[in-house]
């Protein structure tokens, strides 16, 4: 009985720590979301309230898609990201294939080479990256994100990858060898579909720090055409930094379709993180 | 057709030595069985002659064609793998038929070898299933469809019965051999089963340490077997050896006698005993003895019998069942 | 095999066609990270031995480390910078990753309910991007519009409020805190997964053998996660010393207050490209990279073969 009681109350403090460390977690988000949709008033004196229909006032977003080129930012940062992602995914899936499949000199080596870049962040090298770029007229393309974000995340996909590779039998790659299939045909037709799910987990790794980066979009690729999202709300929100409808809407903005994303893929992700992380 | 040769492979991976020069020849329509204890190399030679591991030297001829620069789909062989390796994305009858499409083989040719092999297998309910939608018992026979319907030279299972419970290990024998009786194909065999081994085999060849050891017929390995090695390593419970020196017997090392060529009385014999422990299996009785004489012994009775431990017996061996060996293990005939 | 050699032609080894397939799944790889990442590194580093003497580049040899540690105009900023970091590090490490582990042991109470919805919830500031994390910030924690205040008169503690970020003895902690609030997710989440990982009779095993709760928890899980604990350490200490964006969203290039809140890859970045006034210096650039990429190396090498050496690994 006395247990019982124990362990109840022993539950009932770990949820309100839970609870309380949510609030801290969510309420920012939660509060920036709301006052977004508030007129200027409301938001200063009243900025714990949900908007009502006096309060509801959607001035922000309007000046936002009004001033700022917010849908261009944003297939800009489509574009880079989906590209690189699918690059990494590729050239790291042929590159992992490789490693954990075949026995050939070098194979420690190669492994251990293309392993340097989890630890050593590729910003590093920005000086010489910018001044390569510069002499093969890439400045301000997407093409230069795209290749150093294929570079950053081939890493990890190698590594993730090719510890998935190497669950895959022997016996089904073999037993394709004796029907007649290519080396080619073996990865892209059994094994590529056998790992689909650890592809997702590398592409949700892959994507957040691509979506999310400030420095090469800042450095590569400033230029208003070629202008990432994060790179845009960034500057937007400097130049409004007085319209604090325009600032909460175009944060607002940034949040919602990560918020979606994650709302939807949220199991998968953290069910990608829990199995893959560490092993 | 499908004959077999091997001169001499070898095969080493750095500085192990996993093959050390293997000979063999497998004639048409023969059922060869690879054993060994793990790491005998018995996988390794059957992966070499499917053409999976290239062998470091040597030549491997199938029906008098050079092939160890043959790609495996290339050699005319079909593979059964003990995990069954079914393609998971194909449903039951393109996991079949994938092999010959990829070799160029019209449709309706492929349609009909499948529609044989399943029919031979008693798969024909489950053509449009996938592989997750099987039982292990079936698993295992579209593994084999798959390796028909390619009608090959050479059929290779390696340990294809040992992912099966021990009722369907079993019906699975049975149905590997009259599948060879059916199809008087050519059949190479690896398992580390003794008893798959003397119940499916024309031809045992028994490998220790990436040699070979003998090769023979069943019967031939149990009752005149080469060296000591097979002499153990074939029938169960293991065959007791002796030291003749302890015999008073000069012109060999050692003496093997197989448990159920011993006799047990309780007056009169050879070596007297003591019952140690007693296994009742039913059909046989296992009755271990401690001998001052020529220690620990090993019998098997057929029947039921009742000793008790610590009674006092005698054993003697059936005369001309006792096999002799010499200083290095071969056996003296 | 010495008797190999000496016989018959079917015992020289077999001839086989090279296995191109190997290089062509190697290669779009090996070059993009090669030509993007690899010798990019190289070359910064290598700039970092060069300056520009009357007009013209010129091999310096260690000239510049030499005038980043010591040099007026640059020192002074260097070793702010690197002291920065080194608190910005140990503020991470002895709030991030304790509360991480907490949470990680928390939800991992076996039958908690809302367990999904808590890990949901708590890891969601992690997907953001600093920018937005930065701006959130800087508009709660803003005295004009008075979120804080009023949040902290709640709790009766209005008093306390000020507005740190804008005073130098505060402002490195604030950023720090914000960073870590982004942040606490990932740790939580690997130790999480550690303890996931624990096979529940080991735990079943401990409550017979009377070992319950917090006791349980010192004696049995912690130790267990060790290695989980010691990867959080050092991606955190890699993160660190390689973070810009938060500073630059939440306080500019400038890393104020006074360069109260400047950390290495806001000094970097200054250096590079300029600010104001000042011109970008590609040479001092490097140089900063370089110092930054070996107090890395340092930290990753120790890691790997010193800790990670040292360290257990629990196979169950």
């Amino acid at each position: 009985m006395s247990k019982a009681r124990a362990s109840l109350s022993r539950t009932t403090l770990v949820h309100l720590a839970l609870i309380g460390y949510t609030l801290i977690a969510v309420f920012p988000v939660f509060l920036t979301l709301i006052n977004s949709m508030k007129s200027r008033n409301a938001i200063f004196r009243n900025p714990m309230q949900l908007p009502t229909t006096e309060t509801f006032d959607l001035v922000g977003y309007t000046t936002v898609l009004g001033q700022g080129d917010f849908a261009s930012y944003f297939q800009n940062s489509f574009i880079v990201t989906v590209a690189a992602i699918a690059l990494v995914l590729l050239f790291g899936a042929m590159a992992a294939f490789a490693l954990s499949e075949y026995r050939f000199r070098g194979n420690t080596l190669m492994g251990l080479y293309l392993a340097l870049g989890i630890m050593i962040p590729i910003r590093l090298g920005t000086v010489a990256i910018l001044q390569g770029m510069v002499a093969t007229g890439l400045v301000n393309t997407l093409t230069a994100l795209i290749l150093v974000y294929t570079a950053q995340g081939i890493p990890l996909a190698v590594f993730i990858l090719s510890e998935f590779m190497r669950t895959v039998s022997d016996d089904l790659k073999n037993a394709g060898r004796i029907d007649g299939l290519s080396e080619y045909a073996i990865f892209f037709r059994l094994v590529l579909p056998l790992v689909r799910p650890a592809m997702a987990t590398v592409a949700v790794f892959t994507m957040i720090p691509i979506w999310n980066d400030l420095w090469f979009p800042l450095i590569l690729a400033p230029s208003e055409a070629t202008k990432t999202v994060t790179l845009g709300s960034q500057l937007f929100i400097g130049q409004f930094v007085t319209n604090w409808n325009a600032v909460l809407a175009a944060l607002s903005l940034a949040i919602l379709p990560v918020l979606v994303l994650y709302l939807v893929f949220s199991r998968q992700l953290i069910r990608g993180i829990t199995s893959g992380a560490v092993k | 057709m499908g004959s077999l040769q091997l001169k001499s492979v070898r095969k080493s991976f750095g500085p192990v030595d996993v093959l050390k020069g293997i000979d063999l020849d497998v004639k048409d329509g023969e059922f060869v069985i690879f054993v060994g204890p793990s790491g005998c190399g018995k996988s390794t030679l059957l992966r070499i002659i499917a053409g999976l591991e290239d062998a470091t030297s040597g030549s491997i001829t199938i029906d008098d064609q050079e092939v160890a620069t043959v790609p495996p789909a290339k050699r005319g062989i079909a593979m059964v793998f003990q995990s069954y390796a079914l393609y998971p994305h194909l449903n039951v009858k393109d996991n079949m038929g994938l092999g010959l499409k990829q070799a160029g083989t019209p449709k309706d040719e492929i349609d009909r070898r499948v529609a044989k092999a399943s029919a031979m297998l008693s798969l024909e309910k489950y053509l449009t299933r996938r592989p997750a939608e099987l039982s292990g018992g079936q698993r295992q026979r579209v593994a084999i469809g798959r390796a028909i319907v390619r009608e090959p030279k050479l059929f290779l299972f390696d340990e294809p019965l040992s992912n099966l419970d021990a009722a369907l290990r079993v019906n699975t024998r049975l149905e590997i051999a009259r599948l060879h009786r059916e199809l008087k194909a050519t059949m190479i065999y690896v398992t580390h089963d003794q008893v798959e081994a003397m119940t499916l085999a024309d031809k045992i060849v028994v490998l220790d340490a990436g040699v070979i050891q003998q090769v023979g017929s069943p019967m031939e390995l149990y009752n005149r077997p080469a060296n000591l090695f097979v002499a153990g390593f074939i029938g169960s419970p293991g065959m007791n050896f002796i030291d003749a020196g302890r015999l008073g017997v000069s012109d060999a090392k050692t003496i093997g006698v197989r448990p159920e060529h011993v006799a047990l009385s309780r007056d009169a014999g050879t070596w007297q005993g003591k019952v140690v422990h007693v296994e009742h299996l039913g059909a046989d009785t296992i009755v271990y003895l401690e001998s001052e004489a020529i220690g620990t012994l090993t019998v098997r009775l057929f029947g039921e019998h009742h000793h008790a431990v610590g009674d006092v017996v005698f054993a003697t061996p059936s005369a001309d069942q006792t096999h002799r060996f010499d200083a290095v293990g071969q056996a003296i005939r | 095999m010495s008797d190999a050699t000496s016989s018959r032609d079917t015992m020289a080894p077999i001839r086989r066609p090279r296995r191109w397939h190997i290089a062509v799944f190697l290669l779009p790889a090996f070059l993009v990270y090669s030509a993007v990442m690899i010798l990019p590194l190289i070359e910064t580093l290598r700039l970092s031995l060069f300056n520009t003497v009357d007009g013209e580049p010129a091999f310096v040899g260690l000239a510049n480390f030499k005038v980043l540690f010591g040099d007026a105009r640059w020192a002074a900023d260097f070793w702010n910078a690197l002291k920065n970091n080194v608190i910005f590090f140990i503020i991470h490490m002895l709030v991030q990753n304790p509360i991480g582990v907490a949470l990680a042991a928390m939800l991992s109470i076996p039958k908690l309910r809302f367990a999904a919805f808590y890990r949901t919830a708590i890891f969601l500031p992690t997907l953001l991007s600093f920018v937005i994390v930065g701006f959130i910030w800087k508009l709660i924690l803003s005295p004009i519009w008075g979120v804080s205040p009023y949040l902290m008169d709640l709790v009766g503690l209005k008093s306390f409020f000020s507005p740190w970020l804008g005073k130098p003895d505060t402002a490195l902690i604030a950023v720090s805190l914000i960073s870590v609030w982004q942040y606490v997710g990932i740790p939580m989440m690997l130790i999480y997964a550690a303890l996931l990982n624990i096979p529940e009779e080991v735990i079943e095993a401990a409550e017979c053998d009377g070992v319950t709760g917090w006791s349980q928890f010192w004696k049995i899980k912690l130790p267990l996660i060790l290695p989980a604990i010691g990867i959080i350490s050092i991606l955190t200490f890699v993160g660190n010393f390689n973070a810009f964006d938060l500073v630059y969203t939440v306080q500019g290039a400038l890393a104020g207050p006074d360069k109260s809140t400047d950390i290495l890859g806001t000094l970097l970045y200054r250096t590079f490209f300029g600010f104001q006034l000042q011109l970008g210096d590609r040479s001092m650039g490097a140089t900063i990279a370089t110092v930054m990429f070996l107090i890395i190396l340092a930290g990753v090498s120790l890691y790997l073969f010193v800790i990670q050496r040292r360290m257990r690994r629990y196979q169950f």
